[in-house]
């Protein structure tokens, strides 16, 4: 009964899972200060509260209200059920039960507060002390995982035979073993918020261990205690009535939770009902601590599902199903031909996160969608899969692939596009391989699915894929793990886990940014390679200029959400029209060549703004250094003139005429000689 | 990985060392000499004090301790006090009463725990809410209240399962399943619970992670992403929390043997520490901790060689 406390899965759990996702979010949300408003927000926690506030009131307060003294025998009711004298029965000496119950519960919350005292001082500290100085961490984690593998219950009783039934001591001791569990937990927390940057500030300032461990770990650490204190209180409770049960409670007369329930279980087959009351307050208290610890732990919901719950797939068919009519409307397309048209995004009965986005991908062509982080460029991208995260789905338009609709697209439809129509290669190779199988095996797999062929013929066709992707010792490649590999290599076997179901369109997200330089070149020329010899077309996600040069036919660039610039490669970056595009170029080291190098690269001042701040104008006017009362008007995406270029901007025309360049802002002069009079005085 | 094997089992070893050495010292903190046990209440001084010089109870704590070591190694823990038996000839008896609790319990633990928790985190919506609430509830309740209801349904109003005792294997199997049904089931309820939320946060997590998106993007089909990819990476938190369940579990079977009149070591340790029988509890302390020890290094193991990370190094 004992280890149900070691580091609790309960609900605070998926807060790894998320700082797994999103390191630096993920982690600092788990780090967050102890917060009534979050546990008064649970109705749970709400609840938990308000029992125990009112068991301690009742408990504290017994000898005044509580209506027969706990020894009081009445023998003209024994073992009866709930009587207007005896509101929850009597037990076998006619001893009413209310009092017995509210009379023992001072004690028994008192005794486990010891536990949880003892416990969580010491898991903490030992905690702060492995964190602070780490050649000590071994040696108490060492012990720690001992103690933890102990059998903590007969241990416990070996401690009563030489104590006696001593139960403050004995909470006090049974506290000493569970903060093991707790300094399991509090470890990771106060090992991460010792690395923090401030951290090391306070070192750099001379702050000795001790100061940084009580000024900037601990308060970082007061949730997981209060969430662990309550969670411990609980299992206290728990064991402490269990110990009662089988008779190593308090001494006899006095009444105990545990030893009550002992009692009625002598008396289940002529009087169950004494069975509930006490059962019924003990089980209600240890729910409540639980609810407190539960409602404080609650991890924000920050890691996202790649593969949306049951639920969730059931809601996008009969969506699918009602917008399906609206998508026969298409003009006839060409086969291999992805013409996208309106297309928004947006997360689920909230923003949106792309607006009215429209571009075509003829067969054998490469697009470069280009933008800032957190324009929608990959939402964007997702959306021809049909594989937006949980929460976020295609809200309107059309994605027509070979004259289907797939923004209206059932999930079972989706499966046979996916992978053999159009597949995917993502930003970070390494964790878009599954780290538990071999490379051959998700290969194979893959390929058996995918193009329906037995087990010898897909383990020769993959090794052929890898070769075809420039792997040399394919036969090696196909036995190791994903973690055996370099990232490259891992990129290389990700295009031919994209290839294996010979698809006519490649989505590409940002495939080369989590690389070396020298290997981005490499997968580039790949790329380029394969739509040469396949005359596949890719969809390429990028935040890099130079990408689009050297592998794009067609480029459009979006902004918060929208496209802004779109047309032929040349024509863009010979001859941008929007500003958001000038300032793009103006602010690439490489689109300048050494000649022209300016002394001072260009700058965008501010940041993209968050979908739930867009105007209804032009969306890049805050930032655009030539916006006019005309930009607040809704812009619509207008032909450029050159080829089939398209422009939304209310001045481009005018920008183009006049020849205007997107300016380096200057740095103030004084600005720069204040910080440097500052640091020599 | 040999390495990785040996330097667990010689921390197992000092575990148990440590344990012992803590059991052979709570023992000598007793109150009352052997002899004073062992005769009873009314005994003379001088009887009590052969009777503990014939012990050794007077030697130096040290010698005592190796020569009990000495003895524990060759399997012989000592005589009770209280009957003379041979402890280590007793617990023999008593092992596999618990043992087929604590690994029943851990079992069905596992079973239902893993079915609950994949179940909550891959429908959502009500069967997580239902599951979460199922499991809350059996959190807070204590295994023995669980196991007197038990005995009050299925064995007062319906005669079912037997309410008590236990029948070894090789007498009935089938009467030795009758008998372990109640009490397996019992300490089960608090386990599955454990376990659920373990195996839901742990499949919530693996389906956060990017190859799941991957595997989508190839047309792999939902129950082959659920059942074979995330299962298998939600596998490893899922086996150490199994892991950790059976300790708990095996402690558990304490208060199932007492509820459930069972000859296991729970009851063991609960008489043995009543009649302050030293030798039987200092035995007992030991057998548990070695078998606690021992499933926890082979769950250890069995946790490293799913990880292929850990497995190949």
């Amino acid at each position: 009964m004992i280890p149900n406390v070691a580091p609790a899965p309960a609900d605070s759990a998926p807060a790894t899972a998320a700082a797994a996702v999103q390191p630096k979010s993920g982690q600092r949300a788990a780090f967050s200060k102890i917060s009534a408003s979050r546990l008064f927000a649970s109705p749970g926690g709400v609840a938990g509260v308000v029992w125990l506030a009112a068991l301690v009131v009742a408990s504290l307060t017994a000898q005044w209200w509580l209506p027969y003294k706990t020894e009081d025998q009445d023998f003209t009711a024994v073992l009866s059920g709930p009587t207007a004298a005896h509101w929850l029965g009597t037990d076998e000496l006619g001893r009413d039960l209310l009092s017995r119950i509210f009379a023992a519960a001072a004690g028994t919350l008192g005794t486990s507060l010891i536990t949880v005292i003892v416990g969580v001082v010491l898991g903490t500290a030992l905690a702060m002390v492995a964190a602070g100085r780490g050649q000590t961490e071994g040696g108490i984690s060492r012990v720690t995982e001992v103690m933890m593998s102990l059998p903590g219950t007969v241990i416990i009783l070996a401690v009563i035979g030489a104590v006696g039934t001593n139960i403050p001591l004995i909470m006090a001791i049974l506290g000493v073993l569970i903060s093991a569990g707790i300094y399991r937990v509090m470890l990771g927390q106060a090992k991460s918020l010792q690395s923090q940057l401030y951290v090391d500030a306070a070192k750099v300032d001379g702050v000795s261990t001790l100061g940084i461990s009580l000024r900037h770990v601990l308060p970082g650490l007061t949730n997981t205690i209060v969430v662990q204190s309550a969670l411990i209180f609980a299992v206290g409770m728990l064991i402490q009535a269990g110990l009662a049960f089988i008779g190593f409670g308090p001494p006899i007369p006095q009444p105990s939770w545990g030893g009550m329930i002992q009692g009625a279980s002598q008396h289940v087959y002529d009087a169950p009902w004494l069975m509930v009351p006490t059962g019924a307050v003990l089980a209600l208290t240890v729910l409540a601590a639980n609810a407190i610890g539960n409602a404080l732990g609650k991890a924000p919901n920050t890691g996202v599902s790649h593969l949306p719950s049951a639920a969730a797939r059931r809601q996008r068919s009969v969506a699918a199903g009602a917008a399906a009519s609206v998508a026969e409307a298409g003009a006839i397309p060409a086969k291999g031909h992805l013409s996208v048209r309106g297309l928004s995004v947006g997360v689920d009965g909230g923003t949106p996160l792309v607006t009215d986005v429209s571009f075509d991908v003829g067969p054998g062509t490469v697009l470069g969608l280009v933008g800032e982080s957190g324009c929608g460029k990959t939402m964007t991208a997702l959306s021809l899969l049909g594989l937006l995260p949980a929460g976020v789905s295609a809200t309107g338009g059309q994605i027509l692939w070979n004259g289907k609709n797939l923004a209206a697209a059932t999930e079972r439809e989706m499966e046979g596009i996916r992978g053999r129509d159009i597949a995917l290669i993502s930003q970070e190779p390494m964790r878009a391989l599954d780290p538990m199988f071999t490379v051959g095996y998700q290969l194979t797999a893959a390929i058996r699915r995918l193009r329906k062929v037995g087990k010898a013929e897909a383990h020769a066709e993959a090794l052929s894929l890898l070769e075809k992707v420039g792997i040399v010792d394919a036969k090696r490649i196909l036995k190791t793990y994903p973690h055996q590999i370099s990232g490259g290599m891992a990129q290389r076997v990700a295009i031919a886990l994209a290839l294996s179901g010979r698809p006519r369109l490649l989505v590409a997200d940002e495939p080369t940014t989590a690389l070396d330089v020298t290997v981005q070149a490499e997968i580039l020329s790949l790329l380029r390679s394969l739509v040469k010899d396949t005359g596949m077309s890719v969809v390429m996600v990028t935040h890099d200029l130079g990408v689009v040069a050297d592998i794009c036919d067609n480029v459009a660039v979006m902004y918060a959400g929208q496209v802004v610039e779109s047309g032929r490669t040349a024509n863009i970056l010979d001859n941008p029209r929007h500003p958001y595009t000038l300032a793009l170029l103006a602010a690439d080291p490489h689109a300048n060549t050494a000649a022209d190098m300016p002394e001072r690269l260009a700058t965008i001042s501010g940041q993209v703004p968050q979908p739930k701040d867009w105007p209804t104008g032009c969306r890049f006017m805050a930032r655009c250094q030539f916006a006019g009362s005309a930009c607040a008007a809704p812009v619509p995406l207008l032909p450029s003139g050159s080829e089939d270029g398209l422009v939304r901007c209310v001045k481009a025309d005018e920008l183009a005429v006049e020849g205007l360049e997107w300016l380096a802002t200057e740095v103030p002069t004084h600005r720069v000689l204040k910080i440097v009079e500052k640091d020599l005085a | 990985m040999a390495l990785f094997i040996t330097k667990r089992l010689l921390m197992a070893l000092a575990t148990v060392l440590v344990v012992a050495v803590l059991a052979f010292l709570l023992v000598h903190a007793m109150p009352g000499s052997p002899g004073a046990v062992s005769l009873g209440a009314g005994a003379s001084r001088e009887a009590i004090d052969e009777v503990n010089g014939r012990l050794g109870w007077n030697d130096p704590l040290l010698s005592q301790f190796f020569r009990w070591l000495g003895d524990a190694v060759q399997g012989n823990l000592g005589t009770s006090l209280i009957d003379g038996r041979s402890v280590s000839a007793d617990l023999g008896n008593r092992l596999p009463v618990t043992a087929s609790l604590a690994a029943g319990a851990t079992v069905l633990s596992a079973i239902l725990g893993i079915g609950l928790g994949v179940s909550a985190a891959v429908r959502g919506g009500l069967v997580d809410r239902i599951v979460g609430g199922i499991c809350g509830l059996a959190v807070a309740l204590p295994a023995f209240w669980i196991g007197i209801i038990f005995v009050y349904l299925f064995a007062v109003q319906s005669s079912v399962f037997p309410a008590t005792g236990y029948v070894p294997f090789e007498v009935s199997p089938q009467d030795w399943g009758m008998s372990l049904a109640l009490p397996v089931i019992t300490l089960a309820v608090g386990g599955a619970a454990f376990i659920a939320r373990q195996t839901r946060a742990s499949m919530l997590e693996a389906l956060q992670q990017e190859h799941i998106r991957t595997l989508r993007a190839t047309a792999t089909p939902t129950w082959k992403i659920l059942y074979i990819h995330a299962l298998r990476y939600a596998s490893l938190p899922i086996v150490a929390g199994i892991a950790l369940q059976f300790i708990g579990l095996f402690g558990g079977s304490v208060i199932a043997e007492q509820l459930f009149a069972m000859p296991g070591l729970g009851q063991a340790v609960q008489t043995s520490v009543s009649t302050h029988d030293a030798p039987a509890v200092q035995g007992v302390v030991v057998i548990a901790t070695v078998v606690v020890v021992a499933v926890n290094l082979v769950l250890e193991l069995a946790t490293k060689f799913l990880d292929p990370k850990l497995r190949a190094s």
